[in-house]
Order: C-alpha cells, then sequence, then structure tokens
C-alpha cells in the first residue's frame, strides 16, 4: 500500500482581507483537505496580517509573510517553493480572490490521476472550471486547449486538454517542479501563469477538470484587453506587454513576437489608448527584448 | 567470534597448497596485513575464474604511492618493472565446483601480482601529465580561490547541460528466467560492488551493509573496480567477505568465468551496488542469466563533473529492482528530473550514521569571546579548506570581535593548508587539529561550523554540529538544505561564498539572538530529517527479505 499523495495549497494575497478569509474557509472546507494550507501574504498594508492571525493556531495553515511586494508570480515561486521543501507530492494554487467548491480539491486530484491513466501519461498539471460570481464563465481565466482537446471526454474522462492556464485552481505535482522549476518571479504580474503552464506543457499537455469548480470574485467580468488601459491600470499592462513580448520573442520565435506587437498595437488602437499611455505601452514590449528571466528551481528538504 | 570464525570457513574459494614469504599459513611473512588481504582479493578472483585449477602467485611490491595490480591482464606476464621487489611466493588450488577434467598439460597457472606500494595521500591535481599539467598545477596552488571560480563556472555549464538532458535508458532484460547452466549453490550470498575500500561516507555505509549481510547470515562478496591501495581493507566490517579488488583491464573471458564461479559457489541471493561502474556494466547480463537475483544500488551524491554514479544508475534502471537514495534530492532527481517510477526510489537517510540520534541542541548559550569558527572534514578538494582560510582572513580583518578558527582534520591538501595559513597571516588564529583528536572536543569548543564544500551528499558533520548545538555555515549544495537554516545556505561559488558566509558569522557574533534563531531551525530541519526512514532499518529488513 503506498500512502496517498500529500497536496499543499498555495494561496499568494495582497491587500485582500475581505476575501482572502473567504478563501481560506473554502480552503480549509473542502472534502479532501489539504495537508497544508501554506498562505503568502505578499507584504500587505492593508491589515491583512491581523485579519491572518486567527488562523495561525490552525495546524494545517502556514503564514508567509513577504518583505517585499513580489507581486503574484514572486508571492506563487516562494509559496510553491516551501511546499516543495515540505515534502508536497502536489501544489495547488490560486489567487485571494477564489473561491473552490467544498469538492474541487477532490475532483482535481481524482480528475488528474484518471486523465493520467487515459492518457497513459503524466500530465504536468491540473485546473478548475473557473466561474464569475454570476455562475458563467470566468473570462479571464479560460484555459487554452490542445488541438485534441476532446480526447478525454471522447475517453469518458471529464476532462479536455489545455495548452495553459491561469493561476486560478491550479494542481502541479511535484515531479513538474523538479523538471521545470518554479514561475518566473521576475514576472512579477501577468502571464507569469500563462508562461509557467506553457514550459510545463514542454512535457504533456495540461488537463482541465471539469468536475472541479472554483468561483473568482472579479470586480467585472471581462478578459485581458489593451484597449482597457488608463493611467490607474497602465502598470499593469506594461508587465503584461513586457513579459508577454519576453516569451514570445525568447521561447517561440520572432513571428510569434511580432504578432503580439500588432496585437497588443491594435488592441490600443480600437481602445483609442492616449498617446503618451500607448508609447509607454511600447516601451514595455521593447524592454521584452532584453528581459529573459531563467526559472529557480526548488531545493529537496524533505 | 565464533561466529566470525565460523564465516571466515564458509566462503572458501581456493586452498593454500605451499607459501612463502606471506605469512598466511601462520608463519611471520613478509608482508603486512593490508598486502596479504590484496592478495587474497586477487587469489578470490582468479580462483572464481579458474575452478579447480592450480595457480602459483609470484608477488612483488612497489615504491610507496603505486597502486596493485591483482586481476588485470599484465598479471599474466611473468617480467616485471625494475622498481618492483619480489616479496612472495604462493601456489593455491581454485575450490570452485567444476565439472571439467584438467590433464597435466594444463599444469600450473602462473601469476604475477604486484600489491603495489604503501598508500600515499596526493591530490589529483598531482597526477597531471606533461607541460599543461603542469601549468594548472602551478595555477591551482598559486591561486586556488580564483582558480576554484573557474572550477564553478565550468561546473555550472556541466550542471546546466545534464539538467536539460535525459539520461538514456538500457533496454531491459525481458527474461523471467535464465536457462541454468550449473547445479544450485547452497551458501546464501551477497555480491556487493564498492568504488573502492577507502575513506569515504558512501564507503563507510558500503561496509556496514557488508556486515549487516554477514549479520545476515549471508556471505558478502565484496568487488571493488578502482584503482587503489585499499587502505580500509582491514575494517572489522569486511571480516568473513570474499573481497576481489579488480584491477583493469581484465580479459573478457575472465570476467564472466569470474561471475560464473561466484554463482556456481554462492546462493547469490541479491546484489547490492555502492558506486561500482564495472558491476552495473554487467547487470544486463547477470540479469539475463539470473533475472530472479534481485538488484538494488545506494546512491549517496549527485554529481556529473567527474562521471556521476546517479546518471549511470538511471541508465541502468531498468535492471534495478530498487534505488536507495539517502537524500531528498537524489529522490527529486530520479523521479521528477529522470522519471524513474516514484515505486522504484526508495528514501532511506543516514541520519544516525554518526550520531546516536538528534536531539534538540543544548547549547544555546550566546556566543563566546574569541568567537570560534571550525572547519571539521577532509583536507581535499571537494571540502575546499582554501575556502575556509579565506573566510578567516576576510573575518579577521573584518569581525566586530575577536575571533579564532579551527580546521580540523588531514589530507591530500594539508600541506596547502599550513602553507596558505602562514601567507594569510592566520598562524596565530588559526589552529590545525590532526584526525587523531575527538571531533567532539573540536566542535564542544565551537562557536560556528563552516562547511565550504563545492558538492556533497548530506553531511554527516552537520548532524554532530547539530547535537552539538552549533550552527553550520554551509554552501548550498546536495542536501544541505535538509539540514541547514535557509539564511545560511550560501553560494557555491567561492567570492559569493565569502561574502555572504563572512557577514552570517558577524552577524552571529553581534547577536547571539539571531545565532539561536538560526539553531533553533537547524534543529527543526534535523528533527524532520530525522523523521524519514532509516536506511539501517530498511536494509535489514531487505536482506531479511532476500533470506527468505
Amino acid at each position: 500500500m503506498s500512502t496517498p499523495a500529500s497536496v499543499a495549497a498555495v494561496v499568494v494575497t495582497y491587500n485582500r482581507k475581505d476575501k482572502v478569509t473567504k478563501v481560506l474557509d473554502h480552503v480549509l472546507s473542502q472534502t479532501r483537505k489539504p495537508d497544508w494550507v501554506l498562505v503568502v501574504d505578499n507584504a500587505s498594508t492593508d491589515g491583512t496580517p491581523e485579519v491572518l492571525a486567527r488562523y495561525t493556531e490552525h495546524e494545517h495553515v502556514r503564514l508567509l509573510r513577504l518583505e517585499e511586494n513580489t507581486g503574484g508570480a514572486g508571492g506563487f515561486a516562494h509559496g510553491m517553493s516551501k511546499a516543495y521543501e515540505l515534502g508536497a507530492d502536489f501544489v495547488w494554487i490560486m489567487d485571494d480572490d477564489c473561491y473552490p467548491n467544498d469538492d474541487a480539491l477532490e475532483e482535481l486530484v481524482n480528475g488528474h490521476a484518471k486523465a493520467e491513466e487515459a492518457m497513459g501519461m503524466q500530465l504536468p498539471y491540473a485546473c478548475s472550471v473557473v466561474k464569475w460570481t454570476d455562475g458563467d464563465i470566468c473570462e479571464m481565466n479560460n484555459p487554452g486547449t490542445t488541438w485534441d482537446w476532446g480526447r478525454l471526454l471522447a475517453k469518458g474522462v471529464d476532462g479536455v486538454l489545455t495548452t495553459s492556464c491561469s493561476f486560478v485552481s491550479v494542481l502541479v505535482p511535484r515531479w513538474a517542479m523538479t523538471r521545470f522549476g518554479l514561475p518566473l518571479k521576475e514576472y512579477f504580474i501577468w502571464f507569469d501563469d500563462a508562461e509557467y503552464t506553457l514550459r510545463l506543457g514542454k512535457a504533456a499537455p495540461g488537463v482541465q477538470c471539469l468536475r472541479s469548480v472554483v468561483v473568482h470574485d472579479l470586480g467585472v467580468n471581462r478578459g485581458v484587453n489593451f484597449g482597457d488601459i488608463n493611467h490607474s491600470n497602465i502598470w499593469k499592462f506594461e508587465y503584461g506587454a513586457r513579459n508577454e513580448a519576453s516569451y514570445r520573442l525568447h521561447h517561440e520565435d520572432f513571428g510569434a513576437f511580432l504578432r503580439h506587437v500588432q496585437r497588443t498595437l491594435r488592441g490600443m488602437r480600437e481602445g483609442r489608448v492616449s498617446w503618451p499611455l500607448r508609447l509607454r505601452v511600447l516601451k514595455a514590449l521593447a524592454r521584452g527584448i532584453r528581459f529573459n528571466p531563467k526559472p529557480e528551481f526548488p531545493r529537496s528538504v524533505l | 567470534m565464533t561466529e566470525k570464525a565460523d564465516i571466515v570457513k564458509l566462503p572458501k574459494t581456493f586452498e593454500l597448497l605451499d607459501e612463502s614469504g606471506i605469512g598466511l599459513d601462520g608463519a611471520d611473512g613478509l608482508l603486512n596485513e593490508r598486502e596479504r588481504r590484496l592478495l587474497v582479493g586477487a587469489a578470490n578472483f582468479h580462483a572464481l575464474a579458474g575452478p579447480g585449477r592450480t595457480f602459483r602467485f609470484t608477488v612483488l611490491r612497489g615504491p610507496s604511492g603505486t597502486l596493485p595490480s591483482l586481476t588485470d591482464e599484465a598479471c599474466h606476464q611473468i617480467g616485471w618493472a625494475d622498481d618492483r621487489e619480489v616479496v612472495g611466493s604462493m601456489v593455491v588450488r581454485s575450490l570452485v565446483h567444476t565439472t571439467a577434467k584438467f590433464s597435466p598439460a594444463d599444469g600450473l597457472v602462473d601469476l604475477v601480482v604486484d600489491l603495489g606500494g604503501e598508500p600515499r595521500l596526493a591530490s589529483a591535481y598531482d597526477q597531471l601529465p606533461g607541460l599543461l599539467g603542469k601549468a594548472r598545477r602551478t595555477v591551482r596552488f598559486m591561486a586556488p580561490v580564483q582558480f576554484d571560480a573557474l572550477r564553478q563556472f565550468r561546473t555550472d555549464v556541466v550542471e546546466r547541460r545534464h539538467r536539460t538532458r535525459p539520461v538514456p535508458r538500457k533496454a531491459p532484460v525481458r527474461l523471467a528466467r535464465g536457462a541454468a547452466a550449473r547445479r544450485p549453490a547452497t551458501k546464501p550470498a551477497v555480491l556487493f560492488g564498492l568504488h573502492w575500500l577507502e575513506l569515504g561516507g558512501a564507503e563507510r555505509w558500503a561496509l556496514e551493509t557488508v556486515q549487516m549481510a554477514r549479520e545476515a547470515g549471508m556471505v558478502p562478496i565484496v568487488i571493488t573496480d578502482r584503482p587503489s591501495s585499499h587502505s580500509w581493507i582491514e575494517r572489522p566490517e569486511l571480516e568473513g567477505a570474499v573481497i576481489v579488488p579488480l584491477t583493469h583491464p581484465t580479459s573478457p573471458e575472465q570476467e564472466s568465468a569470474f561471475l560464473n564461479g561466484v554463482l556456481s559457489t554462492y546462493d547469490v541471493r541479491g546484489v547490492h551496488l555502492h558506486h561500482c561502474t564495472w558491476l552495473y556494466e554487467r547487470l544486463p547480463w547477470l540479469k539475463s542469466i539470473r533475472p530472479d537475483i534481485p538488484v538494488v544500488d545506494s546512491l549517496h551524491i549527485l554529481e556529473w563533473r567527474t562521471g556521476g554514479f546517479v546518471d549511470i544508475s538511471v541508465r541502468m534502471s531498468n535492471m534495478i529492482d530498487k534505488h536507495h537514495v539517502i537524500s531528498p534530492q537524489l529522490r527529486d532527481y530520479l523521479v521528477g528530473r529522470q522519471g524513474v517510477e516514484p515505486e522504484k526510489v526508495e528514501l532511506a537517510t543516514l541520519a544516525t550514521l554518526t550520531t546516536a540520534g538528534i536531539e534538540r541542541p543544548g547549547r544555546v548559550e550566546g556566543a563566546a569571546d574569541p568567537f570560534t569558527v571550525s572547519f571539521v572534514g577532509r583536507f581535499t578538494q571537494q571540502k575546499r579548506p582554501y575556502l575556509f582560510l579565506q573566510l578567516a582572513a576576510e573575518l579577521r580583518a573584518t569581525a566586530p570581535g575577536r575571533v579564532r578558527f579551527v580546521m580540523h582534520g588531514d589530507g591530500e591538501l594539508a600541506g596547502e593548508v599550513m602553507a596558505r595559513r602562514d601567507r594569510l597571516g592566520l598562524a596565530d588564529v588559526l589552529e590545525v587539529r590532526g584526525p587523531d583528536q575527538p571531533v567532539a572536543r573540536t566542535l564542544a569548543e565551537t562557536d560556528a561550523l563552516v562547511i565550504s564544500s563545492d558538492n556533497e551528499g548530506l553531511t554527516l558533520t552537520s548532524f554532530e554540529a547539530t547535537a552539538a548545538g552549533v550552527p553550520v555555515v554551509s554552501t548550498d549544495v546536495g542536501s544541505q538544505a535538509s539540514l541547514i537554516a535557509d539564511d545560511l545556505l550560501c553560494p557555491r561559488h567561492p567570492f559569493p561564498f565569502v561574502r555572504l558566509a563572512a557577514e552570517r558569522l558577524r552577524t552571529m557574533m553581534t547577536s547571539p539572538d539571531q545565532r539561536k534563531t538560526w539553531l533553533d531551525e537547524q534543529a527543526v530541519k534535523a528533527e524532520a530529517f530525522a523523521k524519514l526512514p532509516d536506511a539501517r532499518t530498511w536494509t535489514r529488513d531487505l536482506y531479511e527479505g532476500w533470506l527468505k
């Protein structure tokens, strides 16, 4: 009899004290309990530590407070690294506004195992179906699918083969972290999840487990659109433009890079984004040419 | 005592007909015990490879530092170099079962066995040939730290290459039963493959397993495959073992004859490899004639620059039933990186190999004056004692208080250690202690231990330091992260290492609280590590299973 696989949930939070506790309550009430729940506080300044303090006595919860805000990418890299050091066989990662259904983890673990059995190979990640608060699909978190996405459905498994997904309820097996390392913390925010799952996808496709469902509590249900740039959100789009430019150029090819530039410019033109903001995004795209961080690998401790 | 005597009688591979100068028949001989055992090892090989035959050994001794020639093709030549002296002669008859009838024409087989000279400590750099070798040697010893920086860059390149390259696998043997060629033997035995019989962590564990096999009631057959003077051949763990110290190149027909001899004389219940390339390479053949014999290997350290047994193990994984690894890093490498089936990999640690068990440290008081920083380990290239000296020089110049240093050990770089100590002006603050002194005494005086190695499996001194309540500053190599506080893990590259290690030690000197925090973290890690499965228990159960 082999021992059941252990799972560490990793929740990264930054200044969302009103939502993060709801996330944790959902995580802790799973039908398949995680063996550890690691909460990475990205140096929140809104009183998050005080709110999280009530979990300090919980035997499964570990609070990891960072000295500075490292972005979602840095937070996930840190949390996953710590989960790996604890000896977790799987890491289950999510944002601080993701409410998993009670059986989300159980379905994710079972769905991943069934998909592996059906495919006859190891699959490097499994993700949940991400809904918005109104029950519709969350537009920002719809995974990319492979050309043969229905292969599992044909075999009677409730799953879809994917090329990439966002960090909203993703299960990553330990071997994938050993082989491919951690998310690129240098990305800080945006496209870190796509880059990471695309990287894992070099081994095999991922799987979206259709029975595992989470709710992503975003303000508005809208996907990424460069036409939405304004003065308050430009910093985020700059990261997105740079990160994807870097990925397309250094991990795909020059053509993919040019297509990304073209898409970005078209989006800004259609959204009538002001010229100074367009210029900032252009500069961010140019930064992607030299920006090419390398992944760090987690340490084996236990 | 009786157990030992019984077992010595059991594994007889030859009988002594006559001898002169050897001392095997109880009379005084010209050979010392190490040499005698090497000769018995050579006779074991030839007796197993030549069943029923009679051999006359002419025994030579070489100058100090020369290596033995015991089983290679040169043994069949009856001429030898000018500097070899003849120290004995011996006639033995192989007791290995054979159905062949030897005619008188087969007569005596004459063999010349060179036992080499007394072991001599020498670094690999001393053996570099030619002008280029001389240049490398000169640069290495004139500027060891700078030279080391270049070595580390080379390590980076090699590691990167290996990270991205899956190791190809040898195709599996699909037979469930080998065609029987010989009658079954009755003496249960374990076939061990070792690198050599010299000082080392892997060897220490290997010898323990040899002893465990004997205690379980099986004859240990110990093959080594590296040229060596085998200074550990006299160790008590090897009592009763059939030792075969191979020297290469052996002739191909002798190799199969030797293994056939082993399989016909002994009921081999299992094969246990400890870093033995020769035996790894013969596993496919062994599995094809005896697929019923289980094979396990014990892996200690992940390294590629000088070969790497882990990758040989991965290549032969289809022939290996269980990979025993001593660290989580090795488990993750095999399972995660190389895709070896998780159920084939067994993590069982040697956490208690040199300590009676890990306890919470008792020595947690504030740092002393002077603050004592120690290095405990062999003075070898791998341990980089010159880097510790560089760190000592840096600390002496920048420490916020009085500081003293202890270097406890010996080895091929002992001369360099003494010379650099003087050159760096550390003679008055740095004491060098030989291995004749107890490590426990050094640790009792120590406020912080430094491990400056460029690679490690899992340092046993880290366990000892934890048990003694001493925080350890270490390079972040191998599985050191399993034992050392996160902040005290330093880069492998020499200059960043010195910079960060000095900073951490200065912090310890000024902040006993921080030192205690790090020590507590180290103790927590050690406790968690100690709860992992134990290698001894696992091996004992394994051998008991082989006996059933």
